[in-house]
């Protein structure tokens, strides 16, 4: 999406003067001020940021962490002393929270952007070479599609002799197996995407002037898929966080002793009528979480609609008309 | 017609073989029953742990290739599943925990999609309204609550009520209580048991298709074949309810192909969390108590369950949309 | 007969009465449909579109008022008003009175009354205006059970039937249960009108009912329109931006610009005596297929205004060649003009344009450009493209588990020709006869391909290596036909033109001085290379698309119907440079076109295709004057030419049907099922057609003319023949 600034430098200034009159707006600034302008979306922004710095720095705040047991603090509910509560072990809630958004965040950003990666990847090597190379990997993609990922999350994460299993925290598996299974929704939309792009008379034109396929894919489709990706990031982010919360919540995903949104909110379920803070507290983090992204992507989505990103150009069709009329005025 | 479902049928038919093969082999190189059986009391020795497990078919000291071979010969010749490290055979155990998982999910499956279609035609048609937003926002909301933690606040709400009618009104665990007498009374029990679970996966289930529903119906009220229909005299709510809605079933037929296994893979949870003994708390008891055969039986079941959605909604798209119809 | 129609009269003598309805003093009781002062507003985020100013018309039982305009005119905008199809959220004000009822104001549910029954509009798309879920024949039906829901499913499944055989769909009664996609889109369009007239409507409005189609469909469609006319005998509002559509079919015109008439009268008022300079430029800037004198057209500059701001002044002012200062004095109102009786425009200067003032006297079309190649004779020039026996086969399969081949379609069968120096070559056809294939397979480039194309001395079979073919792009680039699509909307214009001249390994400063120099030669502001696509109107979007096939300098730029998706009034323009590059830069075309009159104009020769081959090829004015094939006839024929009279009188030559299916061709000459020629042979001579496949041979020995047909002399078939009868229009 920074191709659109990649004009040479030199020509832009000598154009300048030029356009001093008439200001071209470049499309990614359109894109971001209309994202400024719908109020939810930066508010989401905003929620989603918050969390993140919350989750980094918020361990500073307390000096109780999230193995230590205050013996005179059991089960206690909030206090100045425990901003949370602690749970019946007597471990510090708040650590605890800080520690497992931290991870939740983790895990829903680098599954969101790696398989999005992967899709992309995936999806435009199917569009470009089509044929037979096209119907192969597309039914590797149903056969993943079709395998029930939570019985190999299940699997890979609780083994007995699985020795990857030693050697990695449990977070870092779950990651993995989470990407092998989160990527191949939007790789079957971008190879259908790309293969609609393929066919507009743009890509064509580049075609016969003998622009090599490799810039094609990069200079045209990459980019005209960007607000897809964009916008499958947002999604993927919050469909792996929402993963690990179901996983964990039923005791096969993160295992303790490491901390996750879900791990918080699973242990708290048996107690939840006499440690009632200890099932809400974790579960209003994801819901701004979870919601923040929603609100995110609904903006964004607004954002890249071209539909509605007409009336924009509209206004400044017409700003500019104004400003020539006045001119021969 | 015939000759396309066969085609596709078939294609499935491999990509099944192939899956549960797949999940054969980390099944039988991740999960170690034996280590299990050392940690009885009292303790056999290992030659005594291996004798049993050759006994049900579970030798550890073959190859995963071997095993393989051996597992899908019985497969083959005989449908024989294999057992449990326990020695229960699986084809046995399927059979009721298919039925299970059934009755659990028709109920559900079928309100989803009626209650979901039914919601998206009335949000669409009062677009922007209070209802609209109220119904839409909802099914925002049910997307962004993960399936388990939704079936669980559910049940708590169940005993919240159970709690305060001071009587128990709904069963939020179980399929039956035993020793109920046949005839009315166990009818409703069974309702009592029903319930809860039926509406927890219904709730968050039917969001996804009020959205789809909603946006593909909006799609097409502007379509031109409205304005045809209108041009002949039929009013705007007309046209739309007679063209317009039935053009935009066709997006939502295809989409059968994902609910019907979405359903299911949900499933595992509600089953957990109700506690159903279903195909799905199968697989992860399967998991947890290193049972390689019960672990593929159920993942070759997800990914019949797949096809089969597949291959329905393959029909349901040519039962709606005559373009698709092979002449 | 005198016409009834009340801006439509061109005999002398006109009562009183007539005159006042016009002028509006009076509600005419006897025109069916009858509105006054219609205007429409839209709310839009940008302000409140006025789209419709003002419109006045009477329509008289059983006549026919063309509404002319260029998009955005408001004259769809109009017709929708009157059918009160427009959203809620249009504010439309005014009168609209159907046989003197009041329709404006009236409740969706009660215009549901008029609409369908007495009031009926077919639309511009065939394709997406028919349910694609239901039947032909559920749809049909349903119009009538709305209006007669007493009437017996075995009647109104009769009256179906009835109405598909009137629109002219072999075998309606099997039909009745297709499909709409089964349908081409031709016979869509016919399904459509029968779905109109179903209720025998006292008005029809046909909005841009042919645009989407061939000519030769679309001489079917207009020939279907005029029998549902005869049969019903509804009054037609015909709303089109072709000049040559309603020519031959209109008793009055109404031409729309900026949501407002600017000129209504008679037919021939309009054509022969236009008063309004929009008019006159819109006239001119149509090419003649008839016409082999060689003249520029005339462009009309500018875009049209935004309805968002009231106009102070002429809205055709700023494009106008004439404008004065007075001219920006307030609208100028729809004033008589003197001569014809009921012949009006809103200009101040109407009555200085009357008679002898040539188009050409206002607008300054450019001067006829002439190249170095003109002189040179033919033969002598060197050529740019050459192809041998190029084929196109694909297979054509069906079955699902085994796939079966059950025929082949020939898109491109063997064709030859070659295009020299400064030379433009068209190639015409329906669509379907593998125009585009063949565009497809030279630009492919691949030696695998069956047949040689050799371009600037490279042939295809030697062009194993990618130098090979990156030296042919540089011989040879392409103008797409949507400059929208052609266009990536991510790319400034300076990325766009930067893009070739990158590939050619041009250095940074290079590109920046070829790419002024591009943008000054196709004549947009240089400035503007920071803008985007979307920032232009079509015409400059072709204009960028055209700069980019020049930017390496090519010999050859193939056209693929560069101005078809162009306005009438813009088109002009493109045509003209178009023709201007040639001359000055020496270029070479190869131009595939639907619309014969812009082939006509640019081009110095031509190939008729159909399905796969080439019919007839020579020099333009050769094949457009005495076309031998009885397709090229046909063709030629089906065009229609902006000149009442001429249009009234013509002879028509109506195809039969659709390209048939690759499945149904015949083994010898591929026209034969639809040929008129051979409908009228006897069997004897028919059999020679049916199995012997006729070579191209040229007409004479000195002349540019080859055609392929064994009786290009041979009668017509009667029935394919269709003249009108004059008296039918002209008043007495």
């Amino acid at each position: 999406m920074t191709y659109l600034n990649a004009v040479d430098p030199a020509a832009v200034a000598q154009d300048a003067h030029l356009e001093s009159v008439d200001v071209v707006i470049g499309k990614n600034t359109i894109i971001f001020r209309r994202f400024l302008r719908n109020k939810t979306a930066v508010a989401g922004l905003a929620i989603f940021l918050a969390l993140t710095v919350f989750s980094f720095i918020g361990g500073f705040f307390t000096e109780w962490d999230k193995e230590t047991i205050d013996p005179f603090n059991i089960g206690m509910p909030p206090s100045a002393d425990h901003y949370l509560g602690t749970s019946q072990a007597g471990i510090d809630l708040y650590a605890m929270t800080v520690e497992g958004t931290r991870i939740s965040i983790l895990i829903g950003l680098v599954v969101g952007l790696v398989s999005v990666l992967v899709a992309a990847v995936y999806g435009c090597t199917m569009a470009y070479f089509g044929g037979k190379v096209d119907k192969g990997m597309l039914f590797i993609l149903e056969a993943l599609i079709m395998m029930p990922a939570l019985l190999v999350v299940a699997v890979a994460t609780s083994g007995g002799g699985a020795g990857l299993k030693r050697d990695l925290p449990s977070w870092l598996l779950l990651i993995i197996v989470l990407l092998v299974f989160s990527w191949m929704g939007t790789a079957r939309l971008i190879r259908s995407m790309s293969m609609s792009l393929m066919q507009r008379d743009f890509v064509k034109a580049a075609q016969y002037m003998g622009v090599p396929p490799r810039r094609i894919v990069w200079r045209h489709l990459v980019p005209n898929i960007g607000s897809l990706l964009i916008l499958d990031i947002t999604r993927g982010v919050t469909a792996a966080i929402l993963a690990e919360v179901a996983f964990s919540f039923i005791g096969i995903g993160i295992k303790v002793p490491d901390v996750s949104l879900g791990v918080l909110i699973g242990q708290a379920t048996s107690q939840v009528q006499t440690f009632p803070w200890m099932f809400w507290v974790p579960l209003t983090v994801m819901f701004l979480l979870t919601g923040s992204l929603a609100m995110m992507n609904d903006g964004l989505r607004d954002a890249f609609d071209p539909s509605s990103s007409s009336t924009g150009k509209a206004k400044k069709a017409k700003a500019r008309k104004i400003h020539a009329e006045k001119k021969t005025a | 017609m015939l000759k396309y479902l066969a085609k596709r049928g078939i294609t499935y038919v491999v990509m099944i073989f192939l899956t549960t093969s797949a999940g054969y082999f980390l099944a039988v190189s991740s999960l170690k029953p034996a280590l299990l059986e050392q940690e009885r009391i009292p303790r056999p020795t290992p030659e005594q742990v291996a004798d049993s497990m050759r006994l049900k078919g579970l030798d550890p000291d073959l190859s995963p290739w071997e095993r393989y071979v051996d597992w899908l010969t019985a497969i083959v010749t005989r449908w024989d599943w294999g057992r449990s490290p326990n020695g229960a055979y699986i084809n046995a155990e399927f059979g009721d925990r298919v039925w299970i998982s059934t009755r659990l999910f028709l109920a559900s499956i079928v309100l989803t999609l009626v209650i979901g279609v039914a919601l998206g035609v009335y949000s669409a048609a009062r677009q922007y309204k209070f209802q609209d937003r109220v119904i839409t926002s909802y099914s925002y909301l049910a997307h962004i609550v993960p399936a388990p933690i939704a079936y669980f606040l559910v049940q708590l709400g169940a005993i919240n009520i159970n709690e305060s009618v001071g009587e128990r009104i709904f069963y939020v665990t179980g399929i039956s209580t035993p020793g109920v007498e046949p005839g009315w009374p166990q009818f409703v029990d069974m309702l009592a048991h029903y319930v809860v679970p039926t509406v927890a996966i219904t709730l968050v289930g039917w969001g996804a298709y009020q959205i789809a529903q909603r946006q593909y119906l909006l799609d097409n009220v502007n379509a031109d074949f409205v304005r045809t229909a209108r041009a002949k005299g039929l009013s705007r709510n007309q046209a739309i309810a007679r063209h317009a809605l039935r053009v935009s079933f066709i997006p939502v037929a295809q989409s059968i192909a994902f609910t019907i296994p979405a359903i299911f893979a949900g499933g595992f949870f509600a089953e957990k969390i109700f506690a159903w003994p279903g195909v799905g708390s199968w697989s992860i008891d399967a998991i947890s108590l290193q049972d390689v055969n019960a672990a593929t039986a159920t993942l070759a079941y997800g990914s019949v369950i797949f096809a089969i959605g597949a291959v329905l909604a393959d029909f349901a798209t040519t039962l709606v949309d005559p373009r698709v119809r092979v002449q | 007969m005198s016409s009834e129609t009340t801006t439509g009269a061109t005999g002398s003598a006109r009562p009183d009465v007539e005159r006042l309805h016009v002028a509006g003093l009076h509600a005419a009781s006897d025109a069916v449909l009858s509105v006054r002062d219609l205007n429409v507003r839209f709310n839009s985020e940008n302000g409140v579109v006025h789209a419709v100013r003002g419109v006045d018309f009477d329509l008289m039982p059983g006549k026919t008022l063309g509404i002319v305009g260029e998009s955005g005119s408001g004259k769809s905008v109009t017709s929708l008003a009157i059918m009160g199809l427009l959203p809620p959220t249009a504010e439309v004000t005014g009168s609209v009175r159907l046989k003197g009822r009041e329709l404006l104001g009236l409740s969706d549910k009660a215009m549901c009354e008029f609409r369908g029954n007495d009031l009926a509009m077919v639309f511009q798309d065939p394709l997406s205006s028919l349910t694609p879920v239901f039947t032909v024949g559920t749809q049909i039906m349903e119009a009538l059970t709305i209006h007669h829901p007493a009437m017996s499913r075995t009647a109104k499944e009769a009256r179906a039937v009835e109405l598909l055989a009137m629109v002219g769909i072999p075998s309606p009664k099997d039909r009745l249960k297709a499909f709409p996609h089964e349908f081409s889109g031709g016979m869509r369009q016919r399904v459509m009108i029968a779905i109109a007239i179903a209720n025998n409507p006292r008005v029809l409005i046909a909005d841009e009912p042919t645009t989407a189609l061939d000519v030769t469909i679309q001489a079917q469609v207009l020939e279907v329109l005029h029998t549902a006319q005869e049969e019903t005998g509804a009054a037609v509002v015909m709303i089109t931006h072709d000049l040559g559509v309603v020519a031959g079919m209109a008793d009055d015109i109404m031409v729309m610009y900026a949501g407002k008439p600017v000129e209504t009268g008679a037919v021939d008022d309009i054509y022969y005596n236009p008063r309004m300079p929009y008019t006159m430029g819109l006239l001119g800037a149509v090419p003649r297929v008839d016409a082999a004198e060689k003249s520029s057209l005339v462009p009309i500059e500018g875009m049209p205004p935004n309805l968002i701001h009231t106009p102070t002044g002429c809205s055709f002012a700023p494009r106008c060649p004439l404008a004065s200062d007075a001219c920006l004095d307030g609208e100028p109102p729809l004033a008589p003009v003197a001569g014809g009786a009921l012949h009006r425009a809103a200009c101040i200067k109407s009555e200085s344009l009357g008679g002898t003032v040539d188009v050409h006297d206002v607008f300054t079309a450019p001067p006829v450009p002439l190249s170095r190649f003109d002189a040179i004779p033919r033969a002598e020039r060197s050529t740019v493209l050459q192809l041998k026996d190029v084929r196109k086969h694909f297979p054509l399969t069906r079955g699902a588990l085994i796939k079966r081949r059950i025929g082949t379609v020939k898109a491109v069968d063997g064709l030859s020709f070659d295009i020299r120096e400064g030379e433009c070559f068209s190639i015409v056809g329906e669509s379907g006869s593998g125009k585009t294939t063949t565009l497809l397979e030279i630009m492919e480039f691949h030696p695998d391909q069956d047949g040689e194309v050799v371009i600037g001395g490279l042939s295809n079979k030697q062009a194993a290596d990618a130098k090979t073919k990156g030296r042919m792009r540089r011989e040879l680039q392409m103008v797409f036909q949507d400059p929208t699509g052609a266009l990536d909307p991510r790319f400034t214009v300076y990325e766009v033109l930067a893009e070739p001249l990158q590939n050619a390994g041009m250095d940074r400063a290079a590109i920046r001085k070829r790419i002024m120099e591009l943008m000054r030669l196709v004549g947009l502001q240089p400035d503007h290379v920071n803008r985007f696509p979307n920032q232009f109107s079509g015409g400059q979007r072709q204009r960028i698309g055209i700069a980019r096939a020049l930017a390496v300098n090519p010999k050859l730029v193939v056209l693929d119907e560069p101005v078809s998706a162009l306005d009438v009034s813009v088109q002009a323009g493109v045509i003209n440079l178009l023709d201007h590059l040639r001359a000055e830069l020496g270029l070479s075309y190869l131009l595939v076109a639907h619309d014969l009159s812009v082939v006509r104009h640019i081009s110095n020769r031509v190939a008729v295709m159909y399905l796969g081959k080439i019919v007839e090829i020579g020099a333009v004015d050769r094949v457009f004057d005495n076309p031998r094939h009885p397709y090229t006839r046909a063709l030629l024929s089906a065009i229609p030419v902006p000149d009442p009279q001429l249009e009234r009188t013509r002879e028509r030559i109506i195809l039969q049907g659709d390209l048939p299916s690759p499945l149904q061709a015949p083994k010898g000459c591929n026209f034969a099922t639809r040929c008129p020629v051979f409908a009228a042979l006897p069997p004897g001579k028919q059999e020679k057609c049916l199995t012997l496949e006729p070579p191209l041979e040229p007409a004479a020995s000195a002349t540019d003319q080859q055609f392929a047909c064994f009786f290009p002399d041979g009668e017509m078939d009667e029935d394919m023949l269709v003249v009108h009868e004059p008296a039918d229009h002209v008043a007495p």
